[in-house]
């Protein structure tokens, strides 16, 4: 069923030359185990690493000091610094593998998990609010999901099919004792995986089905698919049948609600429901046999102004109109609309004074019985195929205009790459998702191995992780790119077998910095591609609120929940997000929870998220955009957050040191860049306390100051 | 990432990688507040593009009415005759909207103004006054009929969010830079109707739209907490580069590092010069009366627009003024065309004082004032006494920065729906301002997602309008 061979780019043609491209673009080929480079080194990454170091003719650094590693892989595997009693069991640690059983513990925890899986959730664009979307209430749980996939290790194949299609690649039907073949329900708890589809904006499938095609192509084909939605795509083999035909795969899935509530809860809001319409509806008689004549008489004019064969047509009962009559109907509909501002204007001031009591009444007597309706149930949207519209045919739409299909374009159900017929008898997406996810498929490991090559080193291998395309050009180690696919396919697609592969080799623990001694590399490979040395990086925003707090020791651990502002009531011009407040969300959480999105008309995303770089969710984003900027410093600076995890810093100071200062300074500095002061740092630090304990805030200020505090070295 | 001496052009997410932007202007001043530490005469060389030709206009003060004018009930108007009739019946219907919808009467007095006689309605009596100053352009036309896309197109110059296309300001702020390195390139006052008024897409958050506010802080975290001593923050700053030294020492070959200094640096800058901008102790109060500061109906936008002058003094390129924006913006008068008498007022004579200020101090000539909506508003009503969208003709207006004065260009039909004697798409708008910035619209573009990516796709200056 798989076949990505030449014959799909044979026949395409170059666009400038407008002739046939010969060479089959290298993410397209099938990815080959390459034989490991000679050499001494156990893991197999530092051989293929430094057999291009050698290469190249560059010299690599020496190893970083016990704690800066420590630093290091604790803010990359759980995004929060280690404690001082783990700096010091990891110094006092002197066995070969300390560092090993680290990694193990990190790994282990389920903080590793809510770490990684902002990363995922980068690339799949998640968000809390979103223009139209209807998925918005409980979307966290999606990501609650999310996390607790990753926390299993679930392997990487059905994480992906599992957010395609609710489902484990086999356990999609079942067979009754007479064989009679049925779908199988979903292990409880995987529907929330579908919370990656359903969070396409907006009630019209259509555009369900594109956000899905965008995300799909882009997250796990590493394929900028989307250019191909209005034309052909300039560089990749990609046409806009394709496109579309990837479109069809979507296309007859809907919304689908889910009340996640007990049967207890469901019929006391049910009772609820009937109490509050039941106390309503006297008052809602008299309000409406009030207005009955004012209305009618109001209507009466109405229908006067109209020309008189349209007040024939308005005058017949509905049930006798034609079809076109009704299509005439239908658009004087707002002309002889009336709004309750034009029905209080038509009546006479002791009327309207009359009229205006009843419905203070009828609001007074709604707000005591809990309004219209009882309190909203907790939900979720998941999506589900629609069996009618699995019948519609689907079509090109060029102008990107749902409502005007292409009819003599048709397309059926496909993607790009597949050479033969698909097999839809399990589903539409089921049979892309096992093609997708199928050991062969070149794409699908590369793109996942890369992304996690990515946020374990700074840059991928493939620099744009998410342009396998042309435009998206080579990488800069082949052969260890396929290794490291090859691998993780042989792994059974366990993602923390690999982060494991990575953060232990040799390579990882390379210092940042270099002396003098190694001028020659920089001018040989100022962009250190060949990483003989570890990248400086600038923590993200999560893992700089979190060291924040954490240094603080305040930062809320609790995993899953949904999202908090940490604005929520401070700042007037901003509503409360509708998901946080409720279930006890506190503005200590990690930075994961905080919320973000997107909303024409407010501001979702939290000004420190948007200052530190943090998308609003609306498209995915495979990598950040690193700035350093004004706005960011004034944060740091003046920020009532910053004044306040100052002095909290401080008061915990003061207390765990019992205000012996020369113990405050090391205690500070190893809570907030997890070393302990060198000995002029200590002297300068003890100099501007002058004796006063009450100076442990400006220190604390200072810290989170310092350059090193958000920077991984 | 870090490391790399060229930083690849574009991030994925679409975004270019400007961080060079904040580093590469040269230090200055800071003296005060970092004992001079970094002090040094430097060249701003945060240009990206760079002029194409002399340039009329310094600064653009871009007036932008959320919600959508009526240009039937301010500057185009038109006689009451087709009142009461259906659009359809009178024959200048499209079958693109419903067109079973009575035209309503504009309620109005024009009076023509100036020497040059153009008609203003009685709601902007001190525009009028100003109208010689002012090149009407009654033919703007967009797509878009609905809010947010109309937003996107008309701010962005491109429909539909497929790219995260940046907003006019900061195609600007990109193209020239900064012309004062105390504050930044592009400043927005007021509330937009949309957060795409001030994204930077993938053009980077340094070129984005600082939001300002006409108040006691501009921008967020601007001020230390209070109750700290000001001396008790320099010394903190100073410690805190001693501090860093040896960090940036060790890491010295990371452009990241040296920006880092560079931010600090800027923030410390905007901490005393932004302050200074948003303090009218200095004003004269007569200066502050033209602008209707101290009358309840216009203070808010009357300080919004002194705020805006004095930093087109001070050299920021675009100041971005949102009126009555937030949701739909409140001039979008579907109910009653009455809800647009509030706002005229709370507008009229602020931006006629600023005209009349920009000229007073001989700074009309290189500031730009431009005068727009998303779109304008249709000769019917759904059913009301108010007007629905109309985005096939419309109002802008601009004044100026060499922009012909007393002048009117283009028309709308006989009730004012389409555009008809010299249509304008929007993006002729925005060429037109980049013509007057010394700023060629073709060149206006930038490598990015794989393609070229314009403001101006099509279209160009409106050259009726240029002095």
């Amino acid at each position: 069923m798989i076949c990505l061979c030449a014959s799909i780019l044979a026949g395409h043609t170059d666009t400038q030359t407008n002739k046939p491209k010969a060479e089959v673009w290298w993410s397209l080929k099938p990815v080959v185990r390459s034989a490991l480079p000679e050499g001494t080194e156990s893991n197999p990454i530092d051989r293929f690493i430094n057999a291009e170091i050698k290469t190249r003719k560059l010299k690599a650094v020496g190893p970083a000091e016990k704690l800066t590693l420590l630093r290091r892989v604790h803010l990359d595997l759980i995004g929060i610094p280690p404690t001082p009693a783990e700096q010091d069991a990891f110094l006092a640690n002197k066995s070969a593998d300390a560092y090993e059983k680290v990694v193990d513990r990190l790994l282990a925890e389920e903080q590793h998990a809510v770490r990684f899986a902002r990363h995922w959730l980068d690339v799949l664009r998640y968000a809390d609010a979103d223009e139209r979307m209807t998925a918005a209430p409980g979307i966290h749980l999606w990501r609650d999901w999310v996390i607790n996939a990753l926390h299993d290790d679930v392997p990487y194949d059905q994480f992906v099919q599992l957010q395609l299609t609710g489902r484990r690649a086999n356990e999609r039907t079942q067979m009754s004792a007479t064989g009679y073949r049925s779908r199988k329900e979903p292990r409880p708890g995987d529907q929330f995986a579908l919370g990656l589809l359903a969070r396409g904006t907006g009630e019209n499938p259509q555009e369900l089905a594109i956000n899905a095609v965008d995300t799909v192509s882009t997250a796990f084909m590493g394929m900028t698919v989307g250019c191909a939605k209005c034309h052909d795509h300039m560089y990749d083999p990609i046409t806009q049948t394709n496109y579309y035909s990837m479109k069809a795969l979507f296309d007859p899935l809907v919304l689908r609600k889910i009340t996640l509530a007990s049967a207890a809860d469901l019929l006391a809001n049910g009772k609820a429901m009937a109490e509050a319409e039941k106390k309503r509806a006297p008052l809602e008689k008299a309000v409406n046999d009030f207005a009955a004549p004012f209305k009618t008489k109001l209507y009466e004019e109405r229908v006067l102004m109209l020309p008189p064969e349209a007040q024939a047509i308005i005058r017949k009962p509905e049930k006798q109109r034609t079809v076109e009559e009704q299509k005439v109907a239908d658009d004087y509909f707002p002309i002889l609309r009336i709004d309750g501002d034009k029905l209080t204007e038509s009546m006479p001031v002791e009327a309207r004074k009359q009229y205006q009591e009843l419905q203070r009444q009828l609001n007074a007597g709604g707000a005591a019985t809990t309004g219209r309706q009882a309190p909203a149930l907790p939900l979720f949207y998941g999506v589900e195929v629609d069996r009618l519209r699995e019948q519609e045919k689907s079509y090109i739409l060029t102008s990107g205009d749902p409502l005007r299909p292409e009819k003599e374009h048709e397309v059926k159900p496909g993607w790009p790459f597949a050479t033969e017929e698909p097999d839809f008898r399990e589903g539409r997406i089921e049979a892309f998702a096992d093609w997708l996810t199928a050991p062969e498929n070149p794409l699908f490991a590369r793109v996942a191995v890369n992304r996690m090559w990515q946020w374990h080193f700074g840059e991928g291998l493939l620099k744009n992780t998410s342009d396998f395309g042309v435009f998206g050009g080579a990488p800069s180690h082949p052969a260890l790119l396929d290794w490291l696919a090859s691998e993780f396919v042989r792994d059974g697609f366990s993602m923390k077998q690999i982060h494991r592969l990575m953060v232990t080799s040799d390579v990882y623990k390379r210092a940042s910095e270099a002396g003098t001694e190694f001028a020659e590399n920089q001018n040989l490979d100022p962009g250190n591609t060949a990483l003989w040395r570890f990248r400086l990086r600038r923590l993200e925003a999560e893992p700089i609120w979190d060291s924040i707090h954490s240094a603080v020791g305040d930062l809320d651990l609790k995993v899953g929940g949904p999202s908090f502002d940490p604005t929520a009531g401070g700042d007037g011009n901003r509503r409360r997000n509708e998901s946080a407040g409720n279930g006890g969300t506190s503005s200590k959480r990690r930075g994961v929870y905080m919320t973000r999105g997107y909303s024409p008309s407010r501001e979702v995303t939290p000004n420190f998220l948007q200052t530190f770089d943090v998308d609003d969710g609306r498209a995915p984003c495979p990598l950040r955009t690193q700035t350093v900027t004004a706005p960011q410093a004034l944060f740091l600076m003046n920020s009532p957050d910053i004044d306040k995890a100052s002095v909290e810093l401080a008061d915990r100071l003061k207390k765990e040191t019992k205000g012996d200062l020369p113990s405050a300074v090391d205690l500070a500095y190893r809570l907030a860049l997890a070393r302990p002061p060198s000995a002029s740092e200590k002297t300068s630090a003890l100099a501007y306390l002058e004796n006063d304990a009450a100076r442990l805030n400006r220190l604390s200020w200072l810290l989170f100051n310092l350059d090193e505090l958000i920077y991984v070295r | 990432m870090s490391d790399s001496s060229k930083p690849s052009a574009i991030y994925p997410c679409g975004r270019l990688a400007r961080r060079d932007f904040i580093h590469q202007i040269g230090g200055g001043f800071l003296g005060l507040a970092l004992g001079g530490l970094w002090a040094e005469a430097g060249e701003i060389k945060d240009v990206a593009i760079g002029p194409d030709h002399a340039a009329k206009a310094k600064s653009v003060i871009f007036l932008f009415m959320c919600g959508g004018v009526s240009h039937i009930d301010t500057f185009d108007p038109k006689d009451n005759k087709w009142a009461g009739k259906f659009i359809d019946a009178i024959g200048f219907g499209d079958n693109l909207a419903a067109m079973k919808r009575p035209v309503i009467p504009c309620l109005r007095t024009f009076t023509r103004h100036g020497k040059s006689g153009t008609p203003v309605s009685d709601w902007f009596p001190h525009v009028g006054g100003v109208i010689d100053d002012i090149a009407v352009v009654r033919s703007m036309w967009c797509h878009e009929g609905n809010h947010f896309p109309a937003v996107v197109e008309t701010q962005t110059g491109h429909r539909g969010r497929a790219f995260d296309n940046p907003a006019f300001g900061s195609w600007v702020s990109y193209a020239l830079g900064s012309a004062n390195k105390n504050l930044p390139t592009f400043v927005n006052l007021g509330r937009p109707s949309s957060p795409v008024q001030l994204t930077g897409g993938y053009l980077g958050a340094s070129v984005a739209a600082t939001p300002f506010q006409a108040g006691e802080t501009p921008i967020p975290n601007l001020y230390p907490p209070k109750g700290g001593s000001s001396a008790e923050r320099e010394r903190q700053m100073q410690l805190l580069h001693t501090m860093n030294q040896e960090f940036r020492e060790r890491y010295a070959i990371n452009s990241d590092i040296q920006a880092r200094a560079k931010a600090y640096e800027l923030a410390a800058r905007m901490q005393l010069s932004a302050p200074e901008a948003v303090d009218f102790s200095g004003e004269p109060e007569h200066v502050k009366a033209l602008y209707g500061i101290g009358e309840k109906e216009t203070e808010e936008f009357g300080k919004q627009l002194l705020l805006a002058r004095r930093l087109a003094e001070k050299g920021v390129r675009f100041i971005q003024i949102c009126h009555a924006g937030g949701g739909n913006g409140a001039w979008d008068s579907h109910g009653d065309m009455k809800t647009h008498g509030p706002l005229c007022r709370a507008t009229d004579k602020p931006i006629s004082g600023l005209i009349k200020d920009l000229k007073q101090r001989g700074m009309l000539d290189q500031t730009l004032v431009v005068w727009t909506s998303e779109f304008g508003r249709t000769p019917w009503s759904q059913n009301t006494t108010g007007r629905d969208h109309n985005p096939k003709g419309y109002t802008s207006w601009m004044a100026g920065g060499g922009i012909k004065g007393g002048v009117v260009h283009g028309g709308t039909d006989e009730v004012g729906y389409k555009a008809e004697d010299s249509p304008h798409y929007y993006s002729d708008l925005h060429a037109t301002i980049l013509q007057q910035l010394g700023l060629n619209h073709k060149k206006i573009k930038v490598e990015a997602l794989g393609r070229t990516m314009k403001l101006v796709e099509d279209g160009g200056p409106i050259k009726e309008i240029i002095a």
